[in-house]
């Protein structure tokens, strides 16, 4: 109890006190995880409502207006802007959306059809790279007659966007966010309790590299320079990765 | 003869069509909504640091500063500047938040039905800027879960959490 309590009296000192409590208004722009349905481009931000896409016009920083909504199928998840097209990814699709056209209205590039292509349904996170789309499909066992199926990440060509093509498959446990740092994919898997790692020097053919980054659940992650950010239920770990033979890990706060 | 089957097929479906539904429930152990009240909801401020993470959600990385969504109550702020000793540095409370991003000084986050900013300026003394309210489809069964659980009744608030029920009865099934 007296350990809380000094704990809590540090963290009121530091709350008080600390010039870190100030946010730069010219400061870098940052950037979110791979799961998350916000995204901002420019003076507009998109925001994914369970069968829409909203569209704020953000001129205004403080006085945000809604704009455009744009129907979709139920079940958007998540969204990732990646050199003026959104990528959405939703529980029967991934969606790829021109934002650069009119960007105060987007409209569909394409989709394709997850269910068609594997016979289920259920998927997360996109990043983007080049020409290619990097998105992982999580299945939960015994759920909506989905026995047996199998959660994946899968790749698709993205050099003609009305018609994304798959170019690979590799199967998962319980996948979860993904990011890139030069040639390596790294993917959260709650099922193996780790950060896989793929060499995504051929996008056609990703090689697994067995660098295996222990993390229980690990749920999301960022990548900033040298610097891997990963989050679990209830903590995060921090992971220097400027050598990814050899990552190391710099903390795990769990408070 | 010729005209009683359809009597008889329309009485049928008349009398199914009028009767009172047997309500069907699904038993087991199941989850229910923790609600907050309308006047509490729209309190978005500064806290202290917590000391713990309950469940998260969206991260943010704004060059040294680490945000961490913990769902339905608001946003952890870290500064990661010494990757040796991260400091917990405040704690914005957004009721019913599920999501949310940055850009320059302001977080705009969804909180129950509603789309709000906030100007993080001063970590410590954020303040609403904005609101649209009404724009934002909430869930109304809990995340990553599949079970039974209590159907929300939106008279009583806004859905803040869900918590284990004591009931063995629901009229509510989630399925993922």
């Amino acid at each position: 109890m007296k350990h809380l309590i000094a704990f809590l009296l540090f963290g009121v000192l530091l709350f008080s006190c600390t010039k870190d409590a100030e946010i730069a208004a010219d400061g870098p722009a940052g950037q979110s995880g791979s799961v998350t349905r916000f995204a901002i481009q420019g003076n507009y931000m998109y925001v994914l409502n369970m069968n829409e896409v909203q569209t704020y016009d953000i001129t205004n920083r403080d006085q945000p207006r809604l704009v455009h909504r744009l129907s979709t199928d139920y079940g958007l998840e998540t969204i990732v802007i990646y050199e003026g097209t959104a990528f959405l990814g939703s529980t029967t699709s991934l969606y790829l959306l021109d934002i650069t056209t009119h960007p105060e209205a987007p409209g569909i590039i394409s989709t394709t059809n997850r269910v068609e292509l594997l016979g289920f349904s259920h998927c997360d996170p996109v990043v983007v790279k080049g020409d290619y789309a990097y998105s992982t499909i999580k299945v939960i066992a015994n759920v909506c007659g989905s026995i047996g199926a199998e959660s994946a990440l899968l790749i698709y060509d993205i050099s003609d966007q009305s018609r994304p093509i798959l170019v690979d498959q590799r199967q998962m446990n319980i996948p979860n966010g993904l990011g890139y740092k030069d040639n390596y994919l790294m993917v959260c898997d709650e099922g193996t309790d780790a950060v896989e790692v793929f060499d995504i020097t051929d996008p056609h053919s990703l090689v697994d590299t067995e660098i295996f980054i222990p993390v229980t659940d690990p749920q999301d992650l960022i990548i900033s320079g040298n610097r891997m950010i990963v989050s679990a239920p209830t903590s995060f770990y921090l992971f220097d990765i400027q050598d990814v033979q050899h990552v190391k890990q710099l903390a795990v706060i769990s408070r | 003869m010729r005209f009683l089957f359809p009597v008889v097929l329309f009485m049928a479906v008349w009398s199914a069509a009028c009767e009172k539904a047997e309500p069907s429930f699904y038993g087991g152990r199941g989850k229910r909504p923790v609600y907050v009240a309308p006047d509490d909801l729209k309190v978005i401020k500064s806290e202290p640091p917590r000391n713990q993470i309950s469940e998260s959600g969206t991260i943010f990385l704004k060059d040294t500063l680490f945000f961490i969504l913990d769902r339905y109550q608001g946003v952890h702020v870290f500064s990661i500047r010494d990757t040796a000793h991260t400091t917990n540095l405040a704690f914005i409370s957004i009721p019913a938040c599920l999501d949310f991003t940055v850009d320059g000084n302001y977080l705009y986050a969804d909180s129950w039905r509603d789309l709000v900013v906030v100007d993080i300026t001063q970590l410590n003394a954020v303040r609403e800027t904005g609101r649209l309210t009404g724009v934002i489809q909430p869930p109304l069964y809990p995340l990553h879960y599949s079970g039974p659980f209590e159907c929300v009744d939106e008279q009583k608030g806004a859905v803040a959490g869900w918590e284990d029920s004591p009931e063995d009865r629901f009229q509510c099934f989630s399925g993922n």
